[in-house]
């Protein structure tokens, strides 16, 4: 077979030996003009034509043809310049004798593999633009090689980059890259352009951070050029960096990044506190709890030996006593927790308008300093897992501390008589009261609400467990215990009237006195305290409470002097039936006792003479 | 005054059955309780005082249980004081459970203990389902029974349990002849098969009971009323029997009967009073000074002890329509 066509003026295909492979010739002339380079562009070839004599070549072009196979120019073995640009190559191959080769031009290819290019160690540029590879691979040999170009390729990644130690610049745009690694190995990588990947975060591409050789990089049209803290990070993270993105990074920026990134990281490192905070609150809240189970009866304490364990090695306890809380703990944070060295038994938390406190020992945190400001914005107490009773004693010293205490909440704090609500009474005055049921049984009281709002009627309050509290709830609640006031007041004798209401403000006197506020300006506060306990209803102002432990010792008091009473009123009594049998005696004897008197005086004066005489002589004798 | 009776009895007996010693050592303890705020009105205007108040029934308000359980007087004016208080929450409907009941009666005695309230309840619900609810009546009738008569009820659940086991307290028992003066009783699978006791037998014990008893026990004719109507009956529905007697409760004269259970006009006005004043409840009080905080008590009511209720009834029923003049006295 026999192809032949011109190819302009001076080179003319002839037909050649072997059946498929056209031959190139040139004219000797041509020869001479262009001895080193050969254009074939354009030509419609389907395969690399034979090319004969012309061993001195350096350059060959085929750009824009149909060639399928790199053949035949295994002996252009001073060839340079080899430019395949635009043709239909789907294998690197038949280059292993070019081993001058400096630029090797493959781009819009089908190539799907990097190979075969063991020999070609001189090689300057590798361009593989727009072909299908997927790996970058078997190109670590390549030390001279300064610009390698991949972009509109089929990769999903970058690394195996080791060996390139004279790469300027890496193309890689317009790829599928989710990650970039071994970037750092490129000792004189300058620019690298990634525009038009699928790169989300900075940290699939950290190690870009770690070459000092990059100056310009290129992000646009990824993921990651979206985000709100994409070039304050690149340009914090690459300090190296004189352009993104093809603009010039001024100092303006760079000097802008440093402050944001400061300012993430100062973010950083408070919510990180504040979750070491959090979780340290509800590990301590979850020890309350548990200990008030305990103190419950809830749980059946497991050999007392536990506890005391607790107690004592509290720093190895955070983590191991609650072993189903720690899958939720990082692990920083768990190490951090580690470092603990108390694990508190009560919580105190002041947040804005909300003072919460957990466990009985958060109760002496009121004798605390609180600056003026502080307990002045506290609305609203909060007591859980603390015992009411104990609660009970602290409201005087609450009143003071907090005045501005409207809103009081208990949720276990053991509410079980509607009696304990009388304690409420003393405060100076509640808008909200909110009783979870959990852990406080008197809610399940069908009437506690009503009873609440009667004994409490002069706070006029607002809202009980949320609800807002209406006209016709306190009518009932005064149609429903307005009696029991009434009889409390009036059927009860003065004296008792007197001792209760003094017993009251002994009490509340007791510890306002205890404290340390003992200036004089608060002790004329008291007094002002007093007359306006005074404003209180008063007829329901004998109903009080009086906390368990105080009325047995209480009841213990007295049992002194009850005894002392008995034995006093035996004796009265005996001294009364002594006198009363005596008197039965005289009773009896009387009659006989007054008939002898009689008897004997009228023997006496039976003789008047003799009377006479004897009365005389008495009276003489008296002298 | 100088009844032969009264004389007949020795000095310590007749203090003890009118429990005057109990009285005069409560007075006395209260006094020391109090020195500092008594001595200031005066020991004698005290005595008076306490002595008024414990005729009216006011003396056991907010005392400890030990000595509202001292005198059947103290537990009679204790069960009038929780009705006079508390008639409005039964007026109301409200259906209350045993822990609540519990819980006004500790507003009264803050020492109350529970096992009484939940024999009291056990008596409404004849032993079964504690958490029912009661109405105000049942229980109040019932918890008089329970709280008045609790010695006696406590005998008597013997008594009761021994005759279920076949043992009967009133036989004498001959050791020689076999044919006796005691019957036997029926075998323990025979009494079991049968609800409860025979009421005839049951009865005699009781009256021997009474007899011997020391603390208060119900009229035995009242008793014998209520055992008279029927054959067998078991504990609980004697007990239940026992508050429903109208008699009975007369008999103890601290409540109403009843129908009446919700009617006290007196009370019924104070609240009205009390109601009227809400929307000024709390501008009205701030202005008062200390002096004057205690409110103005009436005159207290000397002599008369608290008239049991029928018999005011029956006078409001008499003077009704008539004029003023017809003023019944009571004797």
């Amino acid at each position: 077979m026999c192809i032949s066509f011109l190819i302009g003026d001076h080179i003319h295909l002839a037909s050649s030996s072997m059946p498929s492979f056209p031959v190139l010739q040139r004219s000797s002339e041509e020869k001479i003009l262009y001895s080193d380079r050969l254009t074939l562009e354009r030509q419609k070839l389907t395969m690399c034509p034979i090319i004969d004599g012309e061993e001195h070549l350096r350059l060959l072009n085929f750009q824009h043809n149909f060639i399928t196979r790199i053949q035949n120019i295994s002996n252009l073995q001073r060839l340079i310049f080899l430019d395949l640009y635009d043709n239909q190559i789907e294998e690197i191959s038949g280059l292993s004798t070019l081993r001058s080769l400096r630029v090797l031009l493959l781009g819009k290819n089908r190539i799907k593999k990097i190979s075969n290019l063991e020999n070609l160690k001189s090689l300057d540029v590798l361009d593989l633009h727009g072909n299908q590879i997927t790996r970058i691979e078997n190109v670590s040999h390549l030390c001279d090689l300064r610009v390698l170009n991949l972009a509109r390729n089929l990769l999903s990644h970058v690394d195996n980059l080791n060996g390139l130690d004279s790469l300027t610049e890496l193309n890689l745009r317009h790829n599928q890259i989710t990650f970039v690694r071994d970037v750092d190995n490129l000792p004189c990588l300058q620019r690298l352009f990634l525009s038009f990947n699928n790169i989300s975060t900075f940290e699939s591409v950290c190690c870009l951070a770690d070459s000092s050789s990059l100056s310009d990089i290129t992000f646009d049209g990824n993921p990651i050029a979206q985000e709100s803290w994409y070039k304050h990070t690149i340009l914090q993270n690459m300090t190296q960096l004189r352009q993104l993105d093809m603009k010039r990074v001024t100092e303006e920026e760079r000097r802008m990044a440093s402050v944001v990134a400061k300012k993430e990281e100062e973010k950083r490192r408070e919510s990180h506190k504040q979750s070491l905070l959090k979780e340290k609150k509800r590990l301590t809240i979850n020890n309350v709890a548990r200990k008030w189970d305990l103190q419950q009866h809830r749980i059946p304490s497991i050999a007392t030996n536990q506890d005391r364990n607790v107690s004592d090695s509290p720093s190895q306890d955070p983590v191991s006593a609650f072993p189903e809380e720690t899958g939720s703990l990082d692990s920083g944070l768990t190490n951090a927790l580690q470092g603990l060295s108390v694990l508190d038994t009560h919580l105190v938390e002041v947040d804005g308008d909300t003072l919460s406190l957990y466990g009985s020992g958060a109760l002496e945190s009121l004798d605390r300093n609180w600056s003026v400001q502080t307990a002045g914005m506290v609305t609203t107490v909060s007591f859980t897992f603390i015992e009411f009773d104990e609660i009970v004693q602290v409201l005087p010293k609450l009143k003071i501390k907090f005045p501005n205490s409207l809103h009081l909440k208990f949720k276990e704090t053991n509410l079980v008589m509607l009696q304990q609500f009388n304690a409420l009474a003393q405060l100076r005055r509640v808008d909200q009261l909110t009783i979870d049921p959990q852990g406080n049984p008197v809610v399940n009281f069908t009437l506690w609400k009503y009873y609440v709002l009667f004994r409490l009627s002069h706070f006029s309050m607002q809202k009980i467990n949320g609800t807002e509290v209406t006209q016709n709830d306190m009518i009932m609640a005064e149609r429903l215990f307005g009696i029991l006031a009434h009889v409390a007041s009036s059927e009860l004798p003065q004296y008792r009237l007197i001792s209760i209401l003094g017993d009251a403000r002994k009490k509340q006197f007791r510890y306002l006195l205890e404290t340390k506020g003992k200036k004089p300006g608060l002790v004329s506060e008291e007094n002002n305290d007093s007359k306006k306990l005074a404003g209180e209803n008063t007829n329901r102002a004998t109903l009080n409470y009086t906390t368990r432990d105080f009325y047995n010792e209480r009841l213990e008091e007295i049992k002194e002097k009850k005894k002392f009473c008995k034995m006093y009123m035996e004796d009265l009594v005996k001294e009364a039936t002594e006198i009363n049998m005596k008197n039965e005696a005289l009773q009896k004897l009387w009659p006989q006792m007054f008939i002898e008197l009689v008897r004997d005086a009228v023997i006496e004066i039976r003789n008047k003479n003799s009377y006479m005489k004897l009365c005389l002589q008495q009276i003489t004798d008296q002298k | 005054m100088l009844s032969p009776e009264r004389l007949a009895l020795p000095d310590y007996e007749y203090l003890a059955q009118r429990h005057v010693l109990t009285y005069m050592e409560d007075a006395v303890c209260q006094l020391l309780e109090n020195k500092e705020d008594i001595s200031q009105y005066g020991i004698a205007r005290f005595f008076t005082e306490y002595f008024n108040s414990v005729c009216q029934g006011t003396h056991i308000l907010f005392r400890e249980f030990s000595f509202i359980q001292a005198t059947p007087h103290n537990r009679a004016s204790f069960l009038r004081a929780f009705w006079r208080c508390f008639r409005t929450v039964g007026k109301n409907g409200d259906l209350l459970t045993m822990r609540e009941y519990h819980c006004l009666l500790q507003l009264l005695c803050p020492d109350f203990p529970l096992e009484l309230t939940q024999k009291a309840a056990r008596i409404v619900l004849m032993d079964d389902a504690m958490d029912c609810l009661m109405s105000f009546s049942d229980f109040l009738f019932a918890f008089q029974i329970q709280f008045y008569y609790s010695e006696f009820l406590e005998s008597v659940a013997a008594i009761y349990q021994d005759l279920l086991a076949g043992k009967n307290p009133n036989t004498v028992i001959v050791p020689t002849s076999s044919s006796g003066q005691h019957r036997q009783r029926p075998t323990v699978g025979e009494a079991s098969v049968l609800e409860g006791v025979e009421a005839s037998l049951f009865y005699q014990c009781l009256e021997n009971l009474c007899d011997r008893h020391k603390y208060s026990c119900p009229p035995p004719a009242l008793v014998k009323e209520v055992l008279s109507n029927v054959q067998r009956l078991t504990f609980y529905g004697f007990l239940v029997a026992l508050s429903k007697h109208h008699g009975i409760n007369q008999a103890l004269g601290a409540l109403p009967d009843k129908g009446d259970l919700m009617h006290d006009p007196a009370t019924d006005e104070e609240l009205e009073r009390l109601l009227a004043q809400i929307p000024g409840l709390v501008n009205s009080a701030t202005a008062n000074p200390e002096a004057s905080c205690l409110p103005s008590r009436t005159p207290p009511r000397v002599g008369s002890p608290w008239r049991p209720l029928h018999h005011a009834r029956k006078l409001d029923a008499e003077s009704d329509g008539s004029t003023e003049e017809t003023d019944e006295s009571e004797t």
